[in-house]
């Protein structure tokens, strides 16, 4: 058993998409800009050329939170959504009824409709291919050009993850919404 | 802090570099069905890794120059997944989207898959499909729609040289460059003349080498007219990026647009396209003027340094003198003086690695080497390096020479400086002087046909009206490939070659701060009829070796005393064309690297060898790899020498003065930067998803930016009514192109901007098809004068909303 999360050493990140690539490749993801379970979320540049502001253009690696208390999970009629015992938000394609529920409460519009099972589909930290296999690395994380992801066990206190966020400032995106994430920003 | 991140805002804010925009909120293609040129064409399908059996092989990426290493997942003899190889110093550990992406060129549904020859008009992509030997017999002996090399070399009485042989980057060109040299004609031409030429060269006849920077252990980044974070070269990318950056080295990007890089920087500074070499030159100044250069190194290394000296400060290149010519203001480029002196010799200005932008790009190179070098920072840790690299046995090859083989087609300049068309000539030529002397029919003798590997001049070089002309020209035009690219509409005989996963290619050195070999194994077996270059060649010249030496017996004066006096067996041997490709590739990797014990054994099953690698290479952390302890590293190999012969810092080339060349980078009032009122200037550039059109069909990819959209300022868009995804037409005096419209502050109001690579007009190709705008469409045919590079950011365009 073990808590996995994920630390993201965001400002990294040069938004090259070898992450969502990789994802797809290993999870079998739908085609579709709309149909991916990891994405860099910028915005549009603030000021005129050429005085513009670097830091409005930062790029946010994301992907789904695995909230520890997830809404997602809270409203799911049919528990399709589930917590594995290792932490993971994950959702069974049996009994989804594509309510969309839970894309509606999950804060972080993490999710998104599979088209060929017909289920809510998003991130689940490769919990069905690599780490099904015994790997200890998501597809996202080992692929980075700049190593932005340390995946990990953060009931280990000798993992790599909790080290880490012992020893490093970091923020979970809109924690004041109580969901807990296990995805944590490295400043 | 809070950051706000949803998918939503993604999808409409993200337009940036990956322009996923508006279209993008529909699924562009389902897994199941393509939505291309190819009405009801079932092909595309993504798999998810399995739990099951499975085995790796250890190869390398193909889908850029980087040759990143990769492990490929092979399932049920199906390649499900490539993932990086850990054990490469150069790769480190990474593969990118388009490496990530490489499955879909292996099963891409347009794949050329059978040996064809035209059966329609030239150009209008009608083929039949043959078998192999038909192949070669066409090639040998012609249809009735073209003719073949018998044919030709009879009438040109053997001059070999009327074949030209092109090719494209990549690690089997050295086997087709041999049939190239077997074969005997002076006419080679490759990517170098519209990609790194100028920048090679430059720093090439100043330091000796074009050398890599150590931008791990760099304080101070100036990356000019370089795009790291999308034109990904590793292991800078990785290294920039990731460790240096964090580490607190300062990166100034210049750069006339707002890039990915730009956006990782500690300072972006917008640069009027075309003038970097004025600021270099007022750098340089500051450093001069202020007594900031290291004196020691000079004093060691320098040839010229008082002459460049007075000339930069006779000139008076100050700040002040730079700031209208480069749009950057004194101030800044005093205190980046200042501060890359501070930092030296750990300071890197960065040599990057792109094609001629500007038609002074040799001079820019050159200033840029010249003031790196005055700082110290050559051969040196957190500098420009040389690194050690591994040697390989060479194998034999054959250059057999033929009497009546005519030297390469250029033409030498009446006043004695140079040629015609540039300078100097280099080993790959210049295409675009090449192939505008062709169509103007201003060569020395006829060149009739060619053989083109793996490369694309429909697409790949500025003007491709006249590359059409060319090529409808050209009497047999023999291409290699693994895709219908819009040069292959154009050719007479189609061969398939396999995609890199599908061949075993010869064995290369990496050499650098970390030097290792590296081998691309092949994955699966070649799909359809394709088979690797290799064994293509060795086929082909089976086919045609004797008949051509029968062609040469009879107007090589040579062969004739030859066969009379050792017999025809003995003098064949040395024009038998099949001798460079007797081997196997896997028996000739064998041999390139028999003198490091083990090393053909690690190679062929992970893929990297050096010397101690198994005492050396230590995973550190999960993303952390040491390949070699810190005292190994080769940082410094010559304890700062430079390689030129003379082992000097050349500021001053009197040979250069003679052939109508400035010696020592200097200004030129003609290399300031206007545009005339209602144009814009048209920048073209690189992409971390794409790379060129080799990409263009990828699926992968295309989900990810489904097409290329022009920046266009968002002031200038908003006068002139352009909106986001409007198409909009894109015109110059050569040509024109469509695409849609992205109004951004990212680009000057006086610049357009678009990626290279897209609108291809194949129709063969199904997600590739006049989707998006062709940059080479409008770009003029301007060249740089010393090697006669494509010069790609010297045209004007006018814009307009259709
Ligand atoms: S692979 Fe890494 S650098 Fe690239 S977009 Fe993903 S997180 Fe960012
Ligand atoms: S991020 Fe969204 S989908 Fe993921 S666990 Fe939290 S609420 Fe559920
Ligand atoms: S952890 Fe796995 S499933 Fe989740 S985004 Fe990364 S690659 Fe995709
Ligand atoms: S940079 Fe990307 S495309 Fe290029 S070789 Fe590496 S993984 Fe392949």
């Amino acid at each position: 058993m073990a808590r996995y999360g994920m630390a993201l050493d965001y400002k990294s990140c040069i938004n090259c998409k070898a992450c969502e690539v990789a994802c797809k490749e290993e999870n079998g993801i739908l085609m579709g800009a709309d149909k991916h379970r990891i994405w860099v979320g910028n915005g549009e540049i603030e000021g005129q050329y050429p005085l513009l502001d670097i830091t409005s253009n930062a790029f946010y690696p994301s992907q789904c939170q695995h909230c520890d208390e997830a809404p997602c999970e809270e409203v799911c009629p049919t528990h399709a959504t589930y917590y594995t015992e290792d932490g993971i938000v994950r959702v069974d394609p049996e009994k989804c009824i594509l309510c969309s529920y839970c894309m509606n409460a999950c804060p972080y519009d993490a999710r998104y409709v599979d088209d060929r099972t017909v289920t809510v589909d998003k991130c689940t930290f490769c919990a069905d291919t690599r780490l099904a296999r015994g790997e200890t690395t998501t597809a996202c994380q080992n692929t980075c050009p700049t190593k932005v992801r340390i995946f990990g066990d953060l009931d280990d206190p000798n993992s790599e993850i909790s080290e880490v966020l012992r020893t490093r400032e970091h923020f979970s995106l809109k924690a004041n919404l109580g969901t807990k994430p296990k995805l944590f920003y490295l400043t | 802090m809070e950051v706000e991140i949803s998918r939503r805002k993604f999808l409409q804010g993200t337009v940036a570099m990956s322009v996923v925009g508006a279209t993008a909120a529909t699924s562009l293609l389902s897994n199941e069905h393509g939505g291309g040129a190819k009405p009801g064409v079932v092909s595309f399908h993504n798999t998810k890794t399995g739990t099951g059996k499975s085995h790796d092989v250890a190869t390398l990426c193909e889908m850029c120059v980087n040759k990143c290493a990769a492990l490929a997942r092979v399932e049920n003899g199906v390649v499900t997944k490539l993932n990086p190889n850990p054990l490469f110093p150069k790769s480190k550990n990474m593969l990118c989207a388009r490496g990530n992406a490489g499955i879909q060129a292996l099963y891409d549904p347009d794949r050329l898959k059978y040996p064809m020859i035209r059966i329609g008009e030239k150009g209008e992509g009608k083929f039949k499909r043959v078998t192999w030997d038909e192949a070669y017999e066409a090639i040998l002996n012609g249809t009735d729609k073209f003719p073949g090399l018998s044919k030709i070399m009879d009438e040109e009485q053997d001059n070999r040289s009327t074949m030209l042989f092109c090719a494209g980057e990549g690690m089997a060109e050295h086997t087709f460059k041999q049939f190239y040299q077997a074969f005997g004609s002076a006419n080679w031409l490759n990517h170098a003349s519209i990609c790194l030429q100028t920048v090679t060269s430059g720093y090439g006849v100043t330091l000796g080498s074009y050398p890599q920077a150590d931008l791990d252990n760099a304080e101070y980044v100036i990356m000019a007219g370089a795009n790291r974070a999308e034109a990904i070269v590793t292991p800078d990318t990785m290294d920039i990026f990731k460790r240096t950056k964090r580490r607190g080295a300062k990166l100034i990007c210049v750069d006339p647009r707002f890039t990915n890089t730009a956006a990782k920087s500690d300072k972006w500074l917008a640069i009027k396209p075309g003038t970097d070499l004025a600021f270099v030159l007022a750098l340089t100044y500051v450093t001069l003027n202020e007594n900031l250069q290291d004196n020691d190194y000079i004093k060691k290394y320098f040839n010229g340094y008082e002459e460049y000296k007075k000339s930069v400060l006779d000139n008076k290149y100050t700040p002040e003198w730079a700031e209208p010519i480069t749009g950057i203001k004194a101030e800044d480029i005093y205190t980046i003086a200042r501060e890359f002196a501070a930092a030296a010799p750990k300071a890197v200005y960065y040599p990057g690695r792109r094609s001629t932008f500007a038609k002074n790009d040799f001079q820019l190179r050159r200033a840029m080497a010249i003031f790196q070098a005055l700082h110290g920072g050559i051969d040196t840790e957190g500098g420009l390096i040389f690194g050690s690299k591994l040697a390989l046995q060479p194998h034999e090859g054959l250059q057999p020479l033929y009497e009546k083989a005519q030297a390469r087609a250029v033409v030498k300049s009446t006043d004695g400086k140079g040629y015609d068309d540039c300078a100097v000539i280099s080993g790959g030529g210049s295409w675009i002087a090449w192939r505008n002397r062709f169509l103007e029919g201003k060569m020395p003798y006829k060149v009739r046909g060619m053989f083109c590997y793996k490369h694309n001049p429909m697409m790949n070089m500025p003007n491709s009206a006249k590359t059409a002309e060319m090529l409808k020209k050209m009497e047999l035009v023999v291409t290699i490939d693994t895709m219908p690219s819009d040069t292959v509409m154009y050719a007479d005989v189609v061969l398939p070659e396999c995609t890199y996963l599908e061949r075993t290619d010869p064995v290369k050195t990496f050499g650098g701060v970390e030097p290792s070999i590296a081998v691309r194994n092949k994955v699966i077996d070649p799909m359809f009829e394709t088979k690797p270059v290799m064994e293509i060649m060795k086929g082909l010249t089976t086919k045609i070796s004797k008949p051509l030496f029968e062609i040469s017996k009879k107007y090589d004066e040579e062969i004739q005393d030859a066969i009379e006096e050792d017999g025809e067996e003995e003098t064949y041997a040395e024009f038998d064309l099949t001798l460079p490709f007797r081997h196997t590739q896997e028996e000739l990797n064998h041999h390139a690297v028999a003198k490091y014990e083990g090393a053909a054994e690690q190679l062929h099953h992970h893929g990297i060898f050096y010397p101690k690698q198994d005492e050396y290479y230590k995973q550190l952390a999960i993303n952390k790899f040491q390949y070699y302890p810190e005292k190994k590293k080769y940082y410094s190999t010559r304890g700062g020498k430079p390689k030129t012969p003379s082992g000097k810092v050349e500021c001053n080339l009197a040979s250069f003065a003679s052939k109508g060349i400035d010696p020592m980078p200097v200004w030129r009032d003609e290399y300031a930067f206007s545009v005339p009122s209602g144009k814009f200037r048209l920048l073209t550039g690189r992409h971390a998803q794409f790379t060129q059109s080799g990409t263009s069909n990828n699926a992968m990819l295309r989900d990810l930016m489904p097409e290329n959209f022009i920046w266009i300022n968002k002031r200038v868009a908003d006068k002139k009514g352009i909106k986001f995804a409007d198409t909009v037409e894109v015109s110059s005096s050569v040509g024109k192109t469509q695409l849609k419209a992205y109004p951004t502050e990212k680009i000057a109001p006086d610049q357009v901007f678009f990626i290279h690579g897209f609108g291809e007009e194949s129709e063969e190709l199904t997600w590739a098809y006049k989707n998006g705008g062709n940059d080479n469409k409008v770009i003029e045919d301007n060249i740089e004068p010393v090697y006669g590079a494509a010069a790609m950011h010297e045209t004007n365009v006018e814009i307009r909303k259709v």
